[in-house]
């Protein structure tokens, strides 16, 4: 690790202040952050915890959304009552990060911000359409993932909030990475009150929407329609653990498996 | 502790829990970074990220400027004050006599690197990240050079080759092989793994000016060795100059096995700045920089007549070396791997080549197994192909060729002495345990679940001993206070999470890893309990043997009327009596000592069949293992929870090695492209969740005393056949004759694509 700084916030406008003024970067759980410091990968300079900040955690039902507080855990997600009960296909897509240290120290915001590749919860929130809520503004999901560890986020934005529409039906299946257990592939199928969304994550350089089998399943949502979508492996990845035909077949498979899960 | 408990804790044959587990799990134990020492300074290895280049320039002024830092080393001061190269595997010689190639190892490479990760320069500073900014502006100049890293391209580029090794009778297996009814060939590529022990090498070494002594904490399995290879290779100073200490030791598995280039850094900076210094690998660098295990190709054949008898064995090999042809890795698999290649079968006619190659990768050393797993894997994969081949039923099949009892002792055909083996009553029993008739029913059951269901067996022996068949043991017994004491008991041995400790004996105070203390050739090849616990048994004989001479003084009496039993001596048929402590107590030192010698009469067999079930998604082509069963002779067993959880750990690292792990060079670039925990796989948890081991007690080996035999690598040599026996059945019948063909050109690890792309083609 190379030296930096630490500073605790004790408001969001505090720890965006910080950011402005030092360029640093915010720390939440630091399941992602502090790996890649001591990799010697992120050099911050200075570090502002956000994790003592008060409302950025709670997890509550907004009339027909569940809100979820930034700084809530993946363990908190996965044991919630009002997410088991609105969206469990949420719940138990957090009770899939991981391991439970990780579950209990890593928290949606900064998953999000992070945006990694192959993690599970930008497939989440793209599927359903949710809503991230920053200290400046709300930003759709289909606006927020811009590329591969980039978002929307300015560099003092800090994620408050994410909202999530309550869906008719929906799951998420992972098949995940031997060694990382990240997604090799994950597929979260949505019926929401706008129609069918599908996001895949771990496929491609970022999350990203699966319109063939969008429409395949709106037409007909069952596993075999799902299943007979041939994904083109033109964007995906390719590495030690899948090539991009292979990841292309995943997609498919575990959309059917989604269908079939979502009931 | 009293000496009720103590003793009553003697008991053999009994799941004593283990003694070292309550500091370990409370995180009490004292691991080699745990220790640190006033005034030391850090260390920071500077490694090089190309396979091959020379060393142009290594511009280190800005560097040794910067905060905290007390000194940089590199490859040429260690030259300049002496230092030799590492040694290396030189008792080998070519198939013309001429002597094997290496080039030298440097501790710090000269004008050449040979692999990433190699290192090339020492930071030493006051904090380790301090040593790591300096070592981060340090500015070398490479010119990068050819280099290769994959074992067919190092054989087409003419790439030097160590050794070419030959045994066994070619003319005789070509004539085998020219008449037999069936020929059975398979390619198999043993994959390079890594050994990953969840403690990474670490050292403190410091210097004592008045007595000119360096002393070396480490994390090692061998710590002797270590000792006479830096005093008498490298640092050219008497043995006696340097003192090893090793505390707990988290897991070696071979790796932690013999010098590395760190031992020598550190030994030779910590006394030329006199001056304490610590180092402790970061899990990369373990990855980069430390050995490797496997990394074999091999070309399989198998003759056999029309009724299933083997006629010959044939094998061609090339076994990947890496840089540097390092001491272990030429013997594990220029002669370990063939003492055991044909198993426990009577197959009279072998042919083995092997050609050891170099590459610009780490170098392959001792990983779990050594050479067997290697071995194994092929027969044992020929054996099913076989039985695939002729329609023979595979348990028929081994059946037929097995060695049976009667032939016991038996030379195989590497000239090696089996002293004991029922393989055909280890081999019924397991398929009694492992429910082998109701297999149908499973699989029709799994079908209806859209998996293919498939088993597989490994029926197989090894062999234990590291060809080192003495060891030296120290006893003393001392009283304490009242009517108890402490006995101690020192060798050579190392414990690294096995529960040497407990094994050992339950009521002996054991000391290791200190070569001040004593020396031996420490704990590798399975060797602790059949040499050390044999040897730790007869000092234990001797000195009760020498104490009832004691203690027929004290009571005046006849040594020959004095018995021994649970710490107390009496007089045969009286009620006269004195307790081991007391006794102790009235010697003139107040204890008891005895220093034995003694060595067994040579290595065991232990042998086994592990049998696995496997059901594949054929969606998906993951691959889940729902059954394991073994049946292992592991000779007579002191503490079954421990040999247990031996062969579920070595099964575990064998299943990983089937199924997931792989440490991978780019071949174009020869960079490392698993040298994380992100991209290195290791078996977890949900995949090693349904052991079922036994072991057979029945036959003893001949060879000690105790009637033990070795079992520290036996899971991970049966696991792996076993389980790629299991998928490729699965594919068998699950697929059709395409997926069946293409199903024999896979490799490991059976990963989750190769098995879909050899059901779709
Ligand atoms: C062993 C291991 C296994 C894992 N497995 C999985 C897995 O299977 N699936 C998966 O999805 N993930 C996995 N993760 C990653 C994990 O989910 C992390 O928790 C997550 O990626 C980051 O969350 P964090 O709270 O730890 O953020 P941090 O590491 O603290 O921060 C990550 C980044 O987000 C920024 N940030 C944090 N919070 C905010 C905020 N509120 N607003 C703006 N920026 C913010 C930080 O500045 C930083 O750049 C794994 C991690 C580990 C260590």
């Amino acid at each position: 690790m190379y030296v930096f700084e630490y500073q605790r916030a004790k408001s969001v406008a505090d720890a965006a202040a910080a950011l402005a003024k030092t360029g640093g970067k915010a720390l939440a759980g630091g399941q992602s952050l502090v790996g890649a410091m001591k990799l010697r990968l992120a050099n911050p300079g200075t570090l502002v915890d956000i994790a003592g900040i008060a409302g950025l955690k709670g997890i509550k039902q907004e009339g027909a959304a569940v809100v979820i507080g930034a700084m809530s855990t993946h363990a908190d997600v996965a044991s919630s009552a009002v997410v088991k009960k609105a969206i469990p296909a949420l719940a138990a897509l957090a009770e899939g990060i991981g391991d439970r240290q990780v579950r209990n120290r890593g928290t949606i915001g900064g998953s999000l911000a992070n945006n990694d590749p192959a993690a599970d919860y930008p497939a989440a929130v793209l599927a359903l359409g949710a809503t991230v809520q920053t200290n400046k503004r709300k930003i759709a999901a289909d606006e927020f993932f811009k590329g591969m560890y980039e978002t929307a986020l300015g560099a003092d934005e800090i994620i408050t909030a994410v909202s999530f529409p309550v869906p008719k039906k929906a799951a998420y299946v992972k098949f995940p990475n031997p060694a990382s257990r990240f997604a090799l592939v994950g597929v979260f199928v949505a019926q929401t009150q706008s129609g069918v969304r599908v996001a895949v994550t771990g496929a491609a350089a970022h999350v990203h929407r699966a319109t063939a089998i969008e429409n395949a399943l709106a037409k007909s949502f069952t596993a075999d329609a799902a299943k007979a979508v041939k994904i083109p492996a033109d964007h995906l990845n390719t590495d030690l653990h899948g090539s991009a035909e292979y990841r292309a077949h995943l997609v498919s498979v575990l959309a059917s498996r989604a269908v079939t899960a979502a009931g | 502790m009293t000496g009720e408990s103590q003793y009553a804790r003697f008991g053999s044959g009994k799941s004593v829990r283990r003694v070292e587990d309550q500091a370990l799990l409370t995180g009490v134990g004292i691991f080699a970074d745990d220790v640190s020492l006033p005034g030391q300074a850090y260390v920071c290895f500077l490694r090089s990220p190309y396979p091959h280049a020379r060393v142009v320039a290594i511009d280190a002024a800005a560097a040794a400027a910067m905060s905290g830092v007390v000194a940089i080393v590199t490859g040429a001061d260690l030259v300049a004050a002496g230092v030799k190269p590492l040694p290396l595997s030189i008792d080998f010689k070519r198939g013309d006599g001429s002597p094997t190639a290496s080039p030298p190892r440097h501790a710090l490479a000269v004008d050449t690197v040979r692999f990433v990760g190699e290192a090339i320069a020492a930071v030493i500073a006051q904090s380790a990240e301090e040593a790591r900014d300096a070592a981060e502006a340090i500015d070398v100049r490479y010119d990068a050079l050819p280099m290769v890293a994959d074992l067919d391209d190092a054989v087409a580029a003419g790439a030097p080759l160590v050794w070419p090794a030959a045994m066994g009778n070619a003319s005789a297996a070509a004539k085998a092989f020219d008449k037999a009814a069936h020929v059975v060939m398979l390619d198999l590529v043993n994959q390079r793994v890594a050994p990953c022990p969840i403690e990474p090498r670490a050292i403190l070494a410091s210097y004592d000016k008045t007595t000119g002594r360096i002393t070396l904490r480490v994390s090692c399995q061998t710590p002797t060795g270590l000792r006479d290879a830096l005093c008498a290779e490298v640092l050219g100073i008497a043995n006696d100059k340097v003192r090893i200490l090793v505390g707990d030791v988290g897991g070696g598995f071979g790796m932690k096995t013999g010098l590395y280039p760190e031992d020598v850094v550190l030994a030779f900076c910590a006394r030329k700045l006199e001056r304490p210094l610590k180092w402790c690998a970061e899990r990369m660098e373990e990855f980069l920089a430390a050995t490797h295990g496997r990394d074999v190709a091999s070309k399989a054949e198998l003759a056999l007549d029309r009724s299933g008898r083997i006629l010959a064995l044939r094998v061609f090999s090339l076994a990947n070396m890496g840089a540097f042809a390092t001491p272990a890795g030429a013997v594990i698999q220029l002669m370990i791997g063939p003492w055991v290649s044909t198993s426990i079968y009577d197959i009279g006619t072998i042919d083995i080549r092997i050609k050891a190659i170099l590459t610009n990768t780490a170098p392959t050393s001792a990983y779990r197994g050594a050479g067997r797993p290697e071995a194994i894997y092929i027969i044992e994969r020929l054996m099913d192909a076989a039985a695939r081949q002729t329609g023979i039923d595979q348990i028929e099949l081994r059946r037929r060729n097995m060695i049976r009892p009667e032939q016991m002792p038996y030379s195989n055909a590497m000239d090696k002495t089996y002293d004991s083996g029922q393989f055909e009553l280890v081999m019924n029993k397991a398929t009694t345990l492992a429910r082998w008739n109701g297999f149908d029913a499973r699989q029709a059951e799994a079908q209806r679940r859209g998996r293919w269901r498939g088993r597989g067996m490994a029926a197989f022996l090894e062999w234990t001993g590291a060809d080192v068949f003495d060891e030296r043991v120290t006893v003393t017994v001392t009283s304490g206070e009242k009517n108890d004491g402490e006995i101690e008991i020192f060798s050579a041995l190392q414990g690294m999470g096995q529960g040497l400790l407990t094994t050992f004996a339950q009521v002996i105070r054991i000391v290791q890893g200190d070569t001040d203390r004593g020396q031996g050739f420490g704990s590798a090849g399975s060797r602790s309990l059949f040499v050390g616990g044999s040897a730790v048994r007869v000092a234990a004989d001797r000195t009760v043997a020498k104490a009832k001479v004691m203690a027929a003084d004290e009571m005046e009496a006849a040594a020959a009327d004095i018995e021994y039993r649970d710490g107390v001596f009496s007089i045969a048929c009286t009620d006269r009596r004195i307790g081991l402590f007391e006794l102790a107590h009235r010697q003139p030192e107040q204890r008891i000592v005895l220093d034995s010698t003694s060595s067994v009469a040579g290595p065991t067999w232990p042998n086994g069949c592990h049998i696995c079930e496997v059901e594949i998604d054929p969606d998906t082509g993951a691959v889940e293992l729902v059954g394991y069963w073994s049946v292992n002779d592991v000779g007579r067993v002191v503490n079954p929870m421990i040999v247990i959880g031996q062969l579920e750990g070595g099964a575990a690292q064998g299943i990983g090695q089937a199924l997931c792990e792989r440490f991978v060079y780019d071949r174009e670039s020869g960079q490392a492209l698993s040298a994380t925990f992100l991209d290195y796989a290791l078996p977890h948890a949900g995949m090693i969740e349904h052991f079922e081991m036994t072991m057979d007690e029945s036959t003893p080996c001949l060879n000690n005393a105790m009637g033990v035999k070795g079992v520290g690598e036996l899971g991970t040599i049966g696991a792996t056949p076993a389980v790629v026996n299991a998928v490729m059945d699965a594919l068998a019948r699950g697929g059709r004759t395409e997926v069946r063909e293409r199903a024999k050109a896979l490799q490991m690890p059976l990963t989750s694509e190769r098995v879909w792309r050899a059901i779709r083609g």
